[in-house]
């Protein structure tokens, strides 16, 4: 294997593969900053163009364009309270604070290193470990997602800042939302008042835009700030704020990288509740918990360093079942099966130099991408610099630009501008769009799991069977369960000003 | 002098308008506007970078070589696994140049069973260019080892046996009805968003036997078993399955795509589609093209594809009413 590795490497550094590699971040950077275009949408669109050339090469792009795609994402969540990409909610709670205190450049540099860390844990992960990691995948039935996207709401009651109830209400709210549509089961339409564009749901980008954004724009107009927050660009962020990183987040990075990689396995669950899982985690096990969510850089290496780790972790059960790990993945695997290659455990044997440099150039993109990153953020940072009136107008034209482009429809623009308005009067009653936002996204995945597990119980026998027995539900469950009421009961788990509140 | 020169020039303008307007239709009766005269609007139904996506794009390279004047360009509307597109491509401008991808049978069961704003006589028809016939498949160290071991058992423990699905109202359920239908098996259905969940869940033992499409299957061959292939004849991708028809089971069903046009096009520019398609779908490179893409090839002329999918609208609302889920 090691030659392989070897020949990866060699082959990554071939100039045209090279230039391929800086391309594709830099194109993928832009997509993922660029709210309402996703990961998935700027692969697909670049998979044509692969079929001119090579397979190896065609893919090293691909990989390039994923990974910048998913760290692009931070930076209109840290700019202007958007995420790029769903990944990216979690990276709003602390960005955007860390944003108006004027330490933008600490919150960009931060989450594009901890990117670049969380994207060489996740292809570490591929490159040694894909097999155990895709056997464990497939472990995971119905009710073990159920349980892990319980797991995940959980959150939202850790995260709220003192008011634990509009937290969940909020939440509740988001899944509400997220029924609207087709049942998972029976295809039936509910909640669609008779009209036909309500049937396939809200989509979740558009809701997303308008939540945060949308909301933003308001709020930004509303306020008499000339610009978004103070800025001065300062040379040499880059390396200070590696130094921070390595004095205080070592243990973050890892742990966050680490459940990043095994959230990416499992098809259907990607960067959104990986970076959540790890923002709640990090805030567990932080001494100054009470700083997350008012600009605390560890929050931001959290989120950021999970959601790229989930990029090596999707590609696991995708090359060695030809189960695709994530949308993007799934986009990955049709331009593999359109050069004629089929995934599977052979792929490491028949097409080992396309499969090992495919795996190896994704390292090199994560270091690269440290240096395309910082080139870059010097230019997104301007962003601040444009007084408010213009950033409030460009705002508006990439969310309604963004929300049109995810299917053509002029339904989905109505969705987001409705959900600025709620998220504009709810935020002002003390309604948290984070929440919203996890319960939106969430929402269906419980559905569909949990009327899934219901229906394995008539064949199991019974529905305590089937949600309370296996092995790795137990685990989460017990996991939830840990989470939610040991800040209850433990002080040291409580931030000190909601232990206050409490009382 | 002044006044002498401003009458001949508008004089002399006049004139020279009035030559080039009578030019000007002179050129419009002489020459016959050739169909394209402007590039056409390909809708498809799915994502980028699915199959549908990816087997027109293999047609618009040979398009290119066929009618090199004007190209596709493509319109991505996703949505209600379909019918949004199916939607666009029959409410379209019926002057020749919006043209898209229909699924079957999708196309037929969204209108019968979730209020779809279509129905299958809005289009006219150009042809057929995929058939992808469903497949029972197992995970590797199954039990079952032919699929009569899979119905034996489910005849013995009634709702034990949990089938997966993906997604209702789609070919896959209506499979799994005919042969429940056809056998008398009760079973657990169990029903996915996706062939990627699906697969999973079958390989993770979590659904016993599964209905998935060729296109599917092959990507997870090494670890799953295929029992039996629901087609007339035995399949190139897979030449060592039996179909069910060859061990006792009349069962056809499959997934076809064919594209078309709205309906009320001249029938000059849905003749020259049909006569460009035939060029295309009859070229051995893209016969070789499409082997190598995973896609299985199986065309008709745009009339044989009407007249199926009348004859399946029949077949499917009897089954659907069988089983009274039509309301």
């Amino acid at each position: 294997m090691l030659e392989h590795i070897i020949q990866g490497f060699v082959n990554s550094f071939i100039p045209f593969n090279f230039l391929l590699i800086i391309a594709g971040l830099t194109g993928g950077i832009i997509i993922g900053a660029l709210p309402g275009l996703t990961a998935t949408m700027g692969v697909a669109l670049m998979v044509p163009i692969t079929f001119a050339m090579n397979p190896i090469s065609g893919l090293v792009m691909l990989g390039a364009i994923y990974s910048g795609a998913i760290y692009g994402g931070s930076n209109s969540a840290i700019l202007i309270n958007t995420p790029g990409t769903p990944s990216s909610v979690a990276t709003t709670f602390d960005g955007w604070p860390m944003t108006q205190k004027g330490d933008a450049e600490g919150a960009l540099n931060a989450s594009l290193l901890a990117s670049a860390f969380g994207g060489v844990i996740g292809t570490l992960f591929l490159l040694f470990l894909a097999a155990p990691m895709a056997q464990l995948a497939l472990k995971f039935g119905a009710p073990e997602f159920f349980w892990l996207c319980i797991f995940g709401l959980s959150t939202i009651a850790a995260m709220s800042q003192g008011n634990v109830v509009k937290g969940l209400i909020s939440g509740a709210l988001g899944m509400t939302i997220s029924t609207i549509g087709l049942d998972p089961l029976e295809g039936l339409p509910r909640f669609t008042f008779g009209s036909y564009s309500l049937v396939q749901g809200i989509e979740v980008i558009p809701a997303m835009i308008g939540l945060f954004s949308f909301s933003q724009v308001i709020i930004l107009v509303g306020s008499k700030k000339k610009f978004i927050a103070a800025y001065k660009g300062k040379k040499g962020a880059t390396l200070r704020t590696a130094k921070i990183l390595w004095k205080k987040t070592k243990a973050n990075l890892l742990r966050s990288s680490v459940i990043g990689s095994f959230v990416g396995i499992l098809p259907g669950a990607g960067g959104e509740i990986a970076s959540i899982i790890s923002y709640n985690e990090a805030k567990r096990w932080d001494d100054n918990k009470c700083n997350f969510g008012k600009g605390a850089i560890e929050g931001v290496v959290a989120s950021e360093s999970a959601n790229n780790a989930t990029i090596g972790g999707s590609l696991i059960p995708m090359l060695t079942l030809g189960i695709p790990g994530s949308a993007v993945a799934a986009v990955i695997m049709g331009a593999l099966l359109a050069h004629g290659i089929q995934p599977g455990f052979k792929i490491f044997i028949n097409n080992a130099d396309l499969a090992y440099t495919f795996i190896v150039s994704l390292i090199v993109v994560n270091i690269a991408m440290v240096f395309v990153g910082s080139v870059l953020i010097k230019g997104t940072a301007k962003v601040l610099n444009v007084p408010t009136s213009y950033i409030g107008v460009a705002i508006v034209a990439l969310s309604i630009i963004g929300s049109y482009a995810i299917r053509n429809s002029m339904v989905d623009v109505m969705v987001m501008i409705f959900f600025g308005l709620v998220g504009y009067f709810g935020g002002r009653i003390g309604f948290d769009t984070g929440a919203m936002a996890l319960g939106i996204i969430l929402g269906p995945i419980v559905e569909d799991n949990l009327s899934r597990s219901i229906s394995l119980a008539g064949a199991e026998g019974s529905v305590f069977k089937v949600f309370f027995t296996h092995p790795i539900s137990l685990l989460l469950i017990i996991l939830t369960l840990v989470s939610v009421l040991t800040p209850m009961f433990l002080s040291k788990y409580r931030c000190k000003k909601e232990a206050g509140a409490n009382d | 002098m002044k006044k002498n020169k401003i009458l001949v020039s508008i004089v002399g303008m006049v004139l020279v308008l009035a030559l080039i307007l009578t030019g000007c239709g002179q050129k419009s009766t002489v020459v016959k506007e050739k169909y394209p005269t402007k590039p056409l609007n390909m809708v498809i139904a799915f994502s980028a970078g699915g199959s549908s996506d990816i087997q027109a794009r293999l047609m618009q390279k040979y398009w290119n070589k066929y009618v090199p004047e004007q190209p596709w360009v493509f319109n991505y509307k996703a949505g209600a696994g379909g019918a949004i597109g199916f939607g666009a491509i029959a409410q379209a401008e019926p002057d020749g140049y919006t043209l898209g991808g229909l699924n079957v049978p999708h196309m037929i069961l969204q209108p019968m069973a979730q209020g779809a704003q279509f129905s299958i006589d809005d289009f006219a028809y150009i042809s057929q260019v995929v058939t992808d016939p469903q497949v029972l498949a197992v995970e590797k160290s199954s039990q079952f080892k032919t699929w009569k071991e899979a119905i034996d058992f489910a005849k013995a423990n009634p709702n034990k046996l949990k089938v997966g699905i993906v997604g209702t109202f789609t070919g896959h359920h209506m499979m799994l009805l005919d042969l429940k239908d056809k056998t008398g098996i009760e079973v657990t259905q169990v029903v996915y968003k996706g062939a990627a969940d699906q697969n999973a869940a079958l390989l993770g033992k979590e659904i016993d036997l599964m209905i998935g499409n060729v296109n599917d299957v092959m990507r997870s061959m090494e670890n799953m078993s295929i029992l039996g292939i629901a087609s007339e004849k035995r399949n190139d991708f897979l030449p060592d399955v039996p179909t069910l028809k060859e061990t006792g089971l009349d069962l056809v069903s499959d997934i076809r795509r064919g594209f078309a046009v709205p309906k009320g096009t001249d029938p000059e520019k849905v003749k020259f589609l049909r006569d460009s398609f035939k060029k295309i779908q009859e070229d051995p490179e893209y016969l070789a093209d499409m082997k190598k893409a995973g896609q299985p090839t199986d065309n008709m002329s745009g009339e044989e594809f009407d007249k199926y999918v009348h004859e399946q609208q029949e077949y499917n609302k009897n089954l659907l009413t069988k089983f009274n889920l039509l309301k």
